[in-house]
């Protein structure tokens, strides 16, 4: 290959790569921008003025939110019920999953046996069906079972598949660590409770925080199987996704919960990335 | 500490997918002793070790410590303590904590913990280095630490898999005198893994070698060295040269051998008969120039000088011999290309049957 035609292609993958990005971050910025434009529904090509009531929305006296003419068709109080609901199914979904995730990842990585990888799919097969299936068989056994549709039946259906997350990176863990490292314990004369406590679980620590972060945003963002297993209550993901289905178009207030999350979003990936540059030393 | 004895009773472990990695054997290890099992990988020495530390259940057979029956006793409750291979010392736990994890575990005090743990990191010169941790430290010290790790729940019997093979050569040399001291200094008895006949040699009370599943031979260095039972033996500790053929006549203790370089007498340990496929076997030192019986005539194809001492290798119609001299006024003044006669004593030469070595021969050859 001659010189010019790797310049070229080099040329061709970083206009690709920016294409991407553009892709990909365009409409994070046009809704960040739109979110500080005075004007409903959200726009920056029709730009109002900054304002930052569709933040504000969240703590304003009541006096200022029924003079506003979009925010007083809003209900504030059901809302911030709706993410205290997010916040307390995440509170249970991610100990949970953490919890039944740490058990499959120390069954298949330290029990072997033939019945493994069939028990591999098994803990797996979750994440891979439609979240709509898990929704709708999470409300039909827990129904059967005398137990309304609710935060209860949202959590269970959650925790089917979140919990396959942890399992996952909890496993690639397991892995690097040595078996000798837990027979050598074992040999010391330690009990196989105090090997898991002294080794295997400070060992997995940094993978059980980014683990943790990784099963509460999948819980606060799902959808698709909450949506079937909620009965009549209500998450953060089903308020705003009832909310964006507006004919009129949706609020800017979503907006500004969009930029929260995304800055949310980045500072956990932040945190993930120095874990993670702290567990490789 | 004391150490205990342990017996293997017919002991053989095969794996569940129907390999045997240990024929049946039977071992008698003494109280206080250096032991090693020496023999090339996938021997089974390693197996062996697991079994007496627990990790592996005998197929036939029991393991005794100290005359107590070790069936069904787990790894966590046997008086013995394994260094592994790789050391397995703890990544995330400061040194001292790493020695005195066994002391955790039956549930002593920490302060006790901490005194005892000094008192051993002391022993292996380690005193300074205890809030270290493991990865800052260089191999020979990590090496200690496993050692000062396994000494701190004072097992009876302390199992070392191949614990140098990661060193150096320079730092082997040296951990053999301190392994040796130690054991000296706690009086443990020390089963001793290794492929590395050397440190076999240098360390051990008693050797035992093994080939394939088999203990071919118990004995002292000495003993292995000067007066191997089976040609593997033989062939794998220290070096030698070997001549095959078939058994001419016996007599007084010795046997005529036939091979293709003539007809050699050698020593006739094991009664071999007239006729019988024999292999003849001559250390390098007890090859000698100008030697009256048992002559070779040989052409010098290399002449390496070691210093104190001379290795010749002659080229004997096809046959490499090796020939190792002291360095002094006696030896030969050779050139490369100058032909003579070699020999060597009867007594310095044995002939053992060939059967085993047919094979391990080719595959020692290969490795």
């Amino acid at each position: 290959m001659t010189s010019r035609s790797i310049i070229s292609s080099d040329r061709l993958l970083s206009l690709y790569t920016g294409g991407f990005l553009v892709f990909m971050f365009l409409p994070l910025l046009l809704m960040i921008l739109s979110s500080f434009n005075d004007a409903s529904p959200p726009t920056v090509t029709d730009w109002r003025g900054w304002t930052g009531k569709w933040y504000a929305f969240f703590w304003m006296p009541e006096e200022a939110l029924r003079a506003d003419p979009v925010l007083r068709v809003l209900d504030r109080d059901r809302m911030i019920a709706c993410i205290g609901n997010s916040l307390y199914v995440g509170a249970i979904v991610v100990p949970l999953s953490l919890l039944l995730g740490l058990s499959g990842a120390v069954l298949l990585t330290r029990w072997r046996a033939k019945a493994n990888s069939v028990l591999w799919w098994i803990l797996l097969s979750p994440m891979l069906a439609p979240g709509i299936v898990l929704g709708l068989s999470a409300l039909v056994f827990w129904q059967r079972l005398g137990i309304d549709a609710g935060l209860f039946t949202i959590i269970m259906a959650q925790v089917t598949f979140i919990a396959g997350y942890p399992m996952l990176i909890l496993m690639a863990r397991l892995q690097r660590q040595p078996v000798e490292l837990e027979e050598a314990a074992l040999d010391l004369g330690a009990s196989p409770f105090r090997v898991f406590r002294r080794l295997t679980l400070p060992y997995l620590a940094p993978a059980l925080i980014s683990a943790g972060v990784i099963a509460f945003m999948a819980s606060m963002e799902n959808y698709n199987t909450t949506m079937f297993a909620r009965g009549g209550a209500c998450t953060f993901a089903t308020e705003i996704g009832a909310m964006g289905r507006n004919a009129n178009g949706h609020p800017p207030v979503i907006n500004a919960v969009g930029t929260v999350i995304i800055l949310l979003t980045v500072a956990g990936a932040v945190v993930h990335t120095l874990l993670q540059r702290r567990e490789q030393r | 500490m004391h150490g205990k004895d342990v017996t293997l009773e017919g002991v053989s472990i095969t794996y569940p997918n129907g390999y045997t990695a240990v024929q049946p054997t039977d071992l008698k290890v003494e109280a206080g002793e250096f032991f090693s099992i020496l023999g090339p990988s996938g021997c089974g020495k390693t197996t062996i070790l697991r079994a007496v530390s627990g990790f592996n259940e005998p197929s036939t057979g029991r393991i005794l410590i100290g005359g107590e029956d070790m069936a069904g006793i787990g790894p966590n409750a046997r008086p013995t303590a394994l260094i592994f291979q790789n050391l397995a010392l703890f990544p995330l736990m400061p040194v001292w904590e790493n020695v005195a994890f066994g002391l955790e575990a039956r549930g002593i005090s920490k302060r006790k913990r901490r005194e005892k743990a000094q008192e051993l990191l002391d022993l292996v010169a380690l005193g300074d280095q205890g809030e270290k941790l493991p990865s800052e430290l260089s191999g020979g010290q990590r090496q200690r630490v496993a050692i000062a790790r396994a000494l701190a729940v004072e097992p009876a019997v302390l199992l070392l898999d191949e614990p140098l093979s990661a060193l150096d050569l320079k730092l082997r040399q040296h951990m053999r005198a301190e392994l040796r001291a130690i054991q000296k200094k706690t009086g443990v008895t020390f089963i001793y893994i290794t492929h590395d006949q050397g440190e076999a040699l240098t360390m051990s009370d008693r050797i035992a070698v093994m080939n394939k599943g088999v203990v071919e031979q118990v004995g002292t260095g000495d003993e292995i060295y000067s007066r191997p039972r089976t040609a593997f033996a033989a062939s794998f500790v220290g070096e030698v040269n070997r001549f095959d053929g078939r058994v001419e006549s016996v007599a007084n203790g010795q046997a005529v051998v036939t091979t293709a370089l003539g007809q050699f007498r050698a020593r006739n340990p094991e009664g071999m008969e007239p006729g019988s496929e024999a292999m003849l076997f001559v250390r390098p030192e007890a090859m000698a120039p100008l030697h009256s019986e048992n002559r070779i005539e040989a052409r010098l194809v290399r002449r390496d000088l070691e210093g104190a001492f001379l290795n010749l290798f002659f080229d004997a119609g096809g046959t490499e011999i090796a020939v190792h001299v002291t360095n002094d006024a006696k030896a030969p003044a050779l050139v490369v290309g100058d032909t003579l006669a070699l020999g060597f004593a009867p007594d310095a030469a044995v002939v053992l049957p060939a059967g085993a070595l047919a094979r391990t021969g080719q595959e020692l050859a290969a490795q």
